[in-house]
């Protein structure tokens, strides 16, 4: 079982993990950051997380592919994709890979926050 | 290598260089300069043309049948003439025959009388018509035909009176001898002189049609000659016109006479189709730039909305935060903000500058800035595929003639063909390299899965696409290649499936000064 207040944030833009480290930890999440999709899944094959926030596109591993390697490896891990052009071919493809949300960038950190902490409880149960 | 990001410098399009006459007038402009130029020279129609030389061949044919008239009127006029001649020279003949016999009946001597005063009438009356010789014997023969009329009339009127016949005194008669072997001695000698003329006339008559032959066949020749030159070079010319137009080249027609005729008419009208279709293909190129930014949708949204989220969110720690943040943090926060926005207004001004219309057309460029501002542009593109760039073009290149944001168009097509032939990544090469005195050429190759043979040859159709629907437009080589055909270059593209295309893409160096 992952323990459910372990977050993992991917996106290659680090400005998105640098906000989101403080007010994910806040809400009580121990949070770990990565720029780089590869780096990513050397980590999540290391430690199944509670909850994963993944970014669509980026170089090397997309979002896509993260989502189906953690529903192969950690089926338990609940996934959040934020991408910055939402389709509904990938939003469709998100959701037939068992992603729990699609948000589109630009978020609401608020909002963000809520998800994670709706989705570890999901995971909790 | 990535190409470097920042500023996308202007290309030299917008700094001043020396202006291009040509180049700086407005398309109305350039069509009115032309249409004037064709029209301003003198008109020489070739209906004209061909009304003058029918009259000219018309005149000519009336000239000759007048002359023929006149030969014959004087043929005849010379057979009147020598018949006279011949029957006076008989009947003063007749009459010294039948003075030799002493036998002359009243009848007789009154007809030779009368048809001597015929002949002298018909001799004063003719006088201008007889030659030279005969004119100047004519007094010595009226002189002679009179002194025979004289004599023989005395002879008829003393017969009459008489009631018998009369007769000359021996000094008469020989008078009378005399002069009438005068006579004949002259008149024989005119007829002689005569018959020789007329036999001239007649000479003339035979070889006179075979020189008209002659010389309208000279004139028909010379006719055919200009009108066949009048007609078939203007052809021809129009010929080579029509073919350079089916390549894309619409630069419009120019005087190439001193006259104008109904071809120039022609020239008008074709420059006025020129205009028309030269600016029905500005409209496409410009509908092709506006759709390639449409296909490049996903990423301009990508790239726009990942600095957006980031001013978003981090404006939203400092609302949140705002007590808990030292002034250090605040510091942080406000400077990803400013970039980041700086960012975004970045990607707004390149799209900006690439679907702007330029204002002057050809000026020299470089053509490294052309193909780094292009990356640029179809960075996000790139890595969003996974594409990597291998740039190889040498800063020392000469610069090309064009006009920047076309050649910026025709790149990224090239660069967005390669990327979508790449789906799941590869390496997007762009080399160039100088051709020879005349040009620059540009490599862009990719390792996508290359272009079946049997479709290769429509690739530059416009509308032919291999894309889903949505997806492609099927205008990008198509616009392109009328770009680089416009620009004076040549665009080539070789294919191995499997393994990847190469477009070739070469221009005009400019002349430097
Ligand atoms: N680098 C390439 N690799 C493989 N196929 C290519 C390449 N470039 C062009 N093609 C083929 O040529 C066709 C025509 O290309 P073109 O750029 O004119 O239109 P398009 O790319 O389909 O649409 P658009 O450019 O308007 O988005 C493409 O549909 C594709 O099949
Ligand atoms: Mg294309």
């Amino acid at each position: 079982m992952p323990d459910n207040t372990s977050v993992m944030v991917l996106d290659d833009e680090p400005i998105v993990g640098d906000r989101l480290r403080p007010a994910l930890a806040k809400g009580g999440f121990d949070v770990e950051i990565f720029t780089d999709s590869t780096a990513a899944i050397e980590r999540l094959k290391q430690k199944a997380f509670g909850v994963l926030v993944t970014d669509m596109k980026m170089r090397g591993p997309s979002g896509m592919d993260v989502l189906r390697f953690v529903r192969e490896h950690a089926p338990n891990t609940q996934v959040i994709v934020i991408t910055g052009y939402a389709t509904i071919e990938t939003s469709h493809e998100a959701n037939a890979l068992g992603a729990y949300q699609f948000v589109a960038k630009p978020f609401k950190m608020k909002e963000l926050v809520k998800l994670v902490e709706k989705a570890s409880k999901l995971t909790a149960s | 290598m990535q190409p470097a990001a920042g500023r996308s410098s202007d290309a030299p399009a917008a700094s001043p260089g020396a202006p291009h006459d040509r180049e700086a007038l407005n398309p109305a402009d350039r069509l009115q300069r032309a249409q004037h130029a064709l029209l301003s020279r003198r008109r020489l129609s070739i209906r004209l043309r061909l009304v003058a030389s029918l009259l000219l061949c018309f005149c000519l044919c009336c000239a000759f049948a007048a002359a023929a008239k006149d030969l014959l009127g004087r043929a005849r006029g010379k057979l009147n003439l020598l018949q006279t001649i011949e029957r006076l020279d008989d009947r003063i003949l007749r009459v010294r025959a039948f003075e030799d016999e002493g036998i002359l009946s009243g009848t007789d001597i009154d007809k030779v009388l009368e048809g001597a005063r015929d002949a002298e009438d018909l001799f004063r009356k003719e006088a201008p018509a007889l030659q030279a010789a005969d004119r100047e014997v004519l007094p010595a023969l009226l002189a002679h035909l009179g002194t025979c009329r004289r004599l023989l009339t005395a002879v008829t009127t003393q017969g009459r009176e008489r009631g018998g016949f009369g007769v000359l005194t021996p000094t008469q008669a020989g008078e009378l001898r005399h002069a009438e072997a005068e006579a004949n001695r002259l008149l024989e000698a005119m007829i002689r002189r005569e018959r020789v003329s007329l036999s001239a006339i007649f000479r003339f008559a035979e070889t006179g049609p075979l020189v008209l032959v002659g010389i309208l066949l000279l004139l028909f020749a010379a006719i055919t000659y200009c009108f066949a030159k009048a007609l078939v070079n203007p052809i021809r010319r129009f010929e080579g016109y029509t073919s350079r137009i089916a390549v894309g080249d619409f630069s419009l027609i120019g005087p190439a006479r001193r006259y104008r005729d109904e071809f120039s008419d022609l020239a008008v009208a074709v420059n006025q189709m020129l205009a028309a279709l030269q600016e029905q293909q500005n409209r496409l190129v410009k509908g092709a730039r506006l759709a390639v930014v449409g296909t490049m949708t996903s990423g301009i949204a990508h790239e726009l909305n990942n600095p957006l989220n980031n001013i978003s969110i981090t404006a939203e720690t400092l609302m949140e935060e705002s007590t808990t943040l030292t002034d250090e943090d605040r510091w942080r926060l406000l400077q990803d903000i400013y970039f980041e926005t700086e960012r975004a207004s970045e990607i707004v001004k390149s799209l900006l500058d690439f679907t702007r219309q330029e204002k002057r057309e050809m000026v020299p460029l470089e053509l490294g800035e052309i193909i780094l501002s292009t990356l640029r542009l179809s960075q996000n593109e790139m890595n969003i595929n996974n594409v990597t760039v291998a740039y190889d073009v040498p800063p020392d290149l000469p610069r090309i003639q064009g006009a920047a944001n076309q050649l910026r168009q025709v790149f990224l097509n090239l660069f967005l063909n390669a990327i979508q032939a790449m789906p799941s990544g590869g390496v997007l090469g762009v080399s160039a390299a100088v051709r020879d005195q005349a040009g620059v050429c540009v490599e862009v190759h990719d390792e996508g899965a290359g272009i079946p043979a049997e479709i290769l040859p429509r690739i530059f159709d416009p509308f032919f696409t291999t894309k889903e629907p949505g997806k492609g437009t099927g205008l990008g080589l198509s616009v392109s290649s009328s770009i680089i055909k416009k620009l004076g270059g040549d665009i080539q593209v070789a294919s191995e499936l499997g393994k990847g295309t190469t477009v070739h893409v070469c221009l005009p160096r400019a002349e430097e000064q």
